[in-house]
């Protein structure tokens, strides 16, 4: 059961991090920089629960507020330029986060052991968890909490006035600017919210996996966090879900016969799918003919 | 003041060496600026395709013991096979103004490609071999590595023959006016698919070279320097200006000089930061790059 549980928390965390992808690529743009935020998150959040000993709601969201405050900072030098020119800046920023977490040495002497960031060889005592003995029911539970809140967050600002504006600029800038919509401000908050969320999903990370290193936020899972938006699609929340749940579910899980061999899978799953489908598998047209497949689709005509 | 002299040399003979270095950076800057010239698009495969050509280069070394030469020869042709592979795979099919998917389809063949690498050498490092490896030039203070003599030299002699391709030849004017105009071109009767792939083989050969010019210059070829030599190639195309190639040399260099100015005075854990740090100074003071005009940022 526990196996299952982990998978549970796995995937909740990725979806946090594929959400946090999904916002930013709501405006057009695609950041693969999203691992360097969940970095921040970690680490912050492991920092401030191990070493100055605060509870993890605080720690969580003091976490996710660094990490948005470095997307911030990122989000302007980097939304100068746009397109390919981000991708490039943000490759760039989650490396320099991995380099600077690779070189943080932060020990601190607690009771008889040293604890905190140890350069290379990672951040070993995030056992906050374990230490006020949570369940693994009780854990799963605080990650799927912090998941259908952003989730039901960003469903709701999809439907307002927010979402409006956000999608109107990946659509098409030009237009919208001419309509007085101030393009850097939009694109900055959406990085902003996506390092807000990648943050708390990475502090969740943190503490459900009780070790983190520099090697876990390399650009391969900076290339996991917009697959999941690109593969589901952009047309909804869910889209993001479900390509994690096939992904590290299906995929990763299933097959575990592979071992290691199942990048390579993941790999070739991204050009296919690119060939085949190159706005997303759960594109606006598609996620069309699944609704009326179920007969949703039929539903909403005779409502209009 | 004689000491203050000692690390003068010292401190110069290591941006010497940063520059000799910096070449095969350059190379590879090259290689993203043409492709990114010719269809407005990223292959982020492109590091990963060249220093797989280095590993074929170093299976014919290994089983057939080819001499040095041969072994970079064939990691060249091997590079440029990827190449057109990637191109097919990756972009052939994809919608032309589809940036973002021919994007992700060669991150996809970036982890294919690693993947292979990683699990048919174990993911250990693997010698490879140098030419005049044993030579050591001295002038005065300054003493100059014949193996670092020859990189240079290839470099410089197949940065000179890409150039003599893409303007003496009519390969070459098909290339320049399918990167300027592609519907143009196409009115002209150039066949742009063709033309497109013919680019990636040769993008392909030049990275060939560069993969396995800086393995013959570290001396070993490892999948660990995959990311590293990716990011490396992108930062030098974006400093240069995305798209020139007179660009991609100079930030080549420049990288190459700094980087080891670094791991002089930080060490070598801290270094790729800084080169990091310095694709931000030039975004936020200077996003066109040294070379770069503002029309081709996207």
């Amino acid at each position: 059961m526990s196996y299952y549980l982990g998978l549970a928390q796995l995937i909740g965390i990725h979806t946090l991090l594929g959400l946090s992808a999904y916002v930013l690529m709501l405006t057009g743009q695609l950041s693969l920089g999203q691992a360097g935020f969940f970095a921040i998150g970690a680490y912050s959040a492991g920092i401030l629960t191990v070493i100055f000993e605060l509870p993890i709601l605080p720690a969580l969201l003091a976490a996710a507020v660094i990490a948005a405050f470095f997307a911030f900072l990122v989000g302007f030098p980097a939304l100068r330029v746009k397109g390919l020119m981000l991708v490039v800046a943000t490759i760039a920023f989650g490396e320099f986060v991995r380099l600077f977490f690779f070189n943080l040495s932060w020990r601190v002497p607690r009771g008889d052991i040293v604890v905190g960031p140890d350069s290379t060889n990672g951040f070993r005592e995030i056992r906050y968890f374990v230490a006020n003995g949570w369940s693994p029911w009780e854990i799963t539970a605080f990650v799927w909490t912090f998941v259908i809140l952003i989730m039901a967050a960003l469903w709701w600002m999809d439907r307002s006035r927010a979402g409006a504006v956000l999608r109107a600029v990946g659509e098409d800038e030009l237009a919208t600017q001419s309509v007085g919509v101030n393009l850097t401000a939009v694109k900055v908050t959406a990085m902003t919210a996506g390092g807000f969320i990648a943050g708390i999903g990475g502090a969740l990370y943190a503490h459900t996996a009780t070790y983190v290193d520099h090697l876990t936020f390399t650009v391969l899972l900076a290339t996991f966090a917009v697959s999941y938006p690109i593969l589901g699609g952009l047309s909804s929340v869910f889209g993001t879900l479900v390509a994690v749940v096939f992904i590290q579910g299906v995929l990763v899980e299933g097959l575990r016969f592979m071992g290691d061999w199942r990048n390579i899978v993941f790999g070739l799953l991204i050009i296919m799918a690119m060939n085949l489908k190159p706005s997303g598998l759960f594109d606006a047209r598609t996620a069309q003919v699944l609704k009326r497949a179920v007969g949703l689709g039929a539903q909403e005509k005779s409502d209009a | 003041m004689s000491d203050f002299l000692l690390e003068f040399v010292e401190i110069t003979q290591t941006i010497g060496d940063g520059l000799f270095f910096g070449t095969t950076y350059a190379l590879i800057g090259i290689g993203f600026s043409l492709i990114f010239g010719a269809m407005r698009k990223l292959n982020m495969t492109y590091a990963a395709a060249a220093l797989a050509g280095a590993y074929v280069g170093l299976a014919a070394f290994t089983f057939i013991n080819a001499p040095a030469p041969v072994v970079f020869l064939i990691s060249a042709l091997a590079s440029g096979l990827i190449g057109g592979a990637v191109y097919i795979t990756c972009f052939r099919f994809i919608p032309i103004n589809n940036h973002l998917a021919a994007l992700m389809a060669s991150i996809g063949a970036l982890f294919f490609i690693d993947e292979i690498v990683v699990h048919t050498t174990d993911g250990s490092p693997l010698t490879f071999p140098a030419l005049f490896d044993d030579v050591m030039f001295e002038m005065g203070p300054y003493g100059v590595r014949g193996d670092l003599l020859f990189v240079l030299a290839v470099n410089i002699v197949s940065t000179i023959g890409l150039l003599y391709v893409l303007y003496r030849t009519r390969l070459g004017l098909a290339t320049r006016a399918v990167s300027q105009q592609d519907v143009a071109a196409q009115l002209c009767g150039i066949d742009v698919h063709r033309t497109n792939a013919i680019t990636f083989v040769l993008a392909g050969l030049l990275g060939g070279i560069a993969g396995s010019m800086t393995a013959s210059a570290v001396g070993v070829l490892s999948p660990l320097i995959t990311v590293p030599l990716t990011v490396k190639g992108l930062i030098v195309s974006v400093i240069g200006g995305l798209g020139s190639i007179p660009g991609a040399i100079a930030a080549g260099l420049l990288v190459g000089g700094l980087e080891n100015a670094f791991l002089y005075f930080r060490g070598v854990n801290e270094r790729d930061m800084y080169v990091l740090l310095l694709l931000f100074v030039f975004l936020i003071f200077r996003p066109d790059g040294l070379f770069g005009s503002a029309i081709d940022r996207d």
